[in-house]
């Protein structure tokens, strides 16, 4: 009876070990840097379903904190605070099919924004609603996204969704608010060439957004500008008119080649197009801008994965901006026809860049450097901002076991941005004092150097006789920036893995 | 070629404009010195011109709708074939200028004596 006892303990330390160990090596898959050549590939849902081995599940609940002693972009404000609850699952059903899926709650404060009252501020911009005073807003999002892949003999197929719903609203005067719906849907395919995958996926985006800003004190109104970019405004419906909402969308199309497992080339090519069209709610929804975002991304590489891990690769994205602006007629109960559509701000973003990545064991490095270009014009009067910048980009990752049932991730970076070249031409003769001001504040960051380095530590628990583990995770960095201001972030989260 | 296809770009967006005076009953107006504004609708933005060619002025100007003041002096023919010089004025306060080719406006004038 004693022996038998024995017997089945230590087949459950066993079993719990090999559990602890699988476990962790699933955490290794699903997290580990050497993953970085695949990440494009991997938006092809049918080629992210045969991505991984292992399932893994993980519960989080966790903090971001960012602070910058002043607004690097006052349109995005000075820092934040996000707590966040978050849950992911990435489960294979059998040898054929895989689901996986993410659910996440994130509330928070955002600090001191200034010359924004539109949420979405890096996708809508520079068409936004602005005013010179700002300030803090609360940011609540709800986001959840599902997929699915199969293979058919050598067919690989998959489809996923993702749905977030946000809100950004601000509690005393100028009271913006912002109501965002974005779903996005996304179906692949792929073909099994043995030892490659060929992959192809579209995606289609639905955007809107509701946004206002209201004034308690009749006293402490002032103008809410409907931004044109580089610091002009729609000025016929600037002031007053505090009420519109924000209709997009857009398709993608991405195609990939990579080798399965073993050693080869492999390329990644996206296309896509966003839209988003300004309207004024109050005057019969009337269109006041349209804006457009083309771009074509493409990376072209080799990998190998024997007893090291090595991959080189090129890089290089390109977006086309593209603004119009519609030119109202004379109004007719409160109807204003368009007129025409001119097109008035035009800009780019080029970033290329080459890197490679070396892996052994434990540890895995990646090395990057590149060339990033932002051009915006506004055609008349003319105005225009270029900055340049060349860049190093250094990862590391490690992961150490001091013991059995512990398993710690250290990541690391380190990054260098330099100043390539600028180009500022703007009429400032004519141009109202706080609107110069806005955009030396602009030009002065963007033309800045940048140096960023941080580091995150991860400390995975394995318990015996579960599938459960617990994990806690803490980072932070810091991010110099030549015009003498510094941004500083940190990130802590702690949670459950199965 | 793609890109073409997705996003319309408009980028005809000058235009020409000609102002053209022109005054009431049996006064002609033969040649004109005077100082247009032209103050566009939705963007405020004012452009002035004050060459004008006998009667009429020639202006480029972004596309779009202009409100639009003259303020100056007009050498009058009357019927019994007099010339006087006579101070005057024109507005209107809405006048599209969209067409890519010369867009044509006539004001009447306001006689200031």
């Amino acid at each position: 009876m004693k022996r038998q006892f024995l017997l089945i303990l230590i087949l459950i330390v066993i079993h719990g070990a090999a559990m602890a160990s699988n476990a962790d090596s699933a955490l290794v898959e699903h997290t580990s840097l050497a993953r970085l050549p695949m990440l494009e590939a991997m938006r092809n849902p049918a080629l992210h379903g045969m991505g991984y081995q292992t399932p893994y599940s993980q519960l989080a609940i966790g903090i971001d904190l960012q602070h910058q002693n002043q607004a690097f972009v006052p349109e995005k404000g000075s820092g934040y605070t996000l707590p966040y609850l978050k849950v992911n699952t990435f489960h294979p059903l059998n040898g054929r099919s895989t689901v996986w899926g993410e659910a996440s709650y994130m509330t928070g404060k955002v600090h001191d924004i200034r010359w924004n009252s539109t949420s979405d501020y890096d996708l809508l911009q520079p068409y936004i609603l602005a005013d010179t005073l700002g300030g803090d807003t609360r940011r609540e999002r709800y986001s959840v996204s599902g997929g699915y892949a199969t293979s058919i003999k050598k067919w690989l197929l998959g489809a996923e969704m993702h749905v977030r719903a946000e809100q950004e609203y601000r509690s005393h005067d100028p009271r913006m608010r912002g109501i965002v719906t974005d779903l996005i849907l996304r179906v692949g395919g792929g073909y099994d060439l043995g030892h490659y995958h060929l992959g192809a996926a579209v995606e289609g985006n639905i955007y809107k957004q509701t946004n206002s800003v209201a004034f308690y004190r009749e006293e402490g109104v002032i103008p809410e500008y409907q931004m044109t970019g580089l610091g002009t405004e729609y000025s016929r419906f600037s002031g007053d008119k505090r009420s519109l909402y924000y209709d997009g969308g857009g398709v993608a199309v991405m195609l990939h080649a990579s080798p399965i497992s073993k050693s080869g080339p492999y390329a990644d090519v996206t296309l896509d197009e966003h839209r988003y069209h300004r309207k004024l709610a109050e005057f019969n929804s009337m269109p006041l801008t349209d804006h457009y975002n083309e771009h074509v991304g493409a990376t072209i590489g080799w990998k190998q994965e024997k007893n090291h891990r090595l991959a080189v690769f090129g890089h290089a994205d390109y977006i086309r901006r593209t603004g119009n602006e519609h030119v109202g007629g004379t109004s007719d109960a409160r109807y204003f026809p368009v007129i025409a559509c001119l097109t008035m701000y035009k800009g780019h973003i080029l970033d290329t860049y080459a890197g490679a990545l070396y892996g052994r064991g434990n540890w895995n490095a990646n090395i990057t450097a590149g060339y990033r270009e932002v051009s915006e014009e506004y055609v008349y009067p003319h105005r225009q901002m270029d900055a340049s910048h060349v860049y190093g980009k250094l990862q590391g990752q490690c992961f150490i076991r001091p013991e059995d049932k512990w398993l710690l991730t250290v990541d690391a970076h380190a990054s260098y941005y330099a100043k390539a070249g600028d180009k500022l031409n703007m009429p400032l003769a004519n141009m109202d004092a706080t609107f110069t001001r806005l955009i030396q504040h602009k030009h002065k960051y963007a033309t800045a150097n940048y140096t960023d380095f941080g580091a995150k530590v991860r400390a995975d628990y394995a318990m015996n006789q579960s599938r459960y583990g617990l994990f806690a995770e803490a980072g932070g960095g810091m991010t110099l920036c030549s015009a003498s201001e510094h941004q500083t972030a940190l990130h802590c989260s702690i949670g459950i893995t199965f | 070629m793609l890109f073409t296809a997705c996003a319309p770009v408009e980028d005809d967006i000058f235009t020409t404009a000609r102002i053209t005076v022109t005054a009431e009953g049996d006064v002609s107006i033969t040649s004109v010195q005077a100082q247009v504004k032209l103050t566009n609708v939705n963007t405020r933005q004012v452009t002035t011109v004050a060459d004008f060619n006998g009667t009429s002025a020639t202006v480029e100007l972004l596309r779009g709708a202009y409100q639009i003041d003259i303020e100056g002096v007009a050498t009058c023919l009357s019927p019994d074939n007099v010339t006087r010089m006579r101070q005057f004025r024109c507005q209107s306060d809405y006048v599209e200028f969209i067409s890519h080719d010369i867009n044509e406006v006539t004001l009447k004038t306001i006689f200031l004596d």
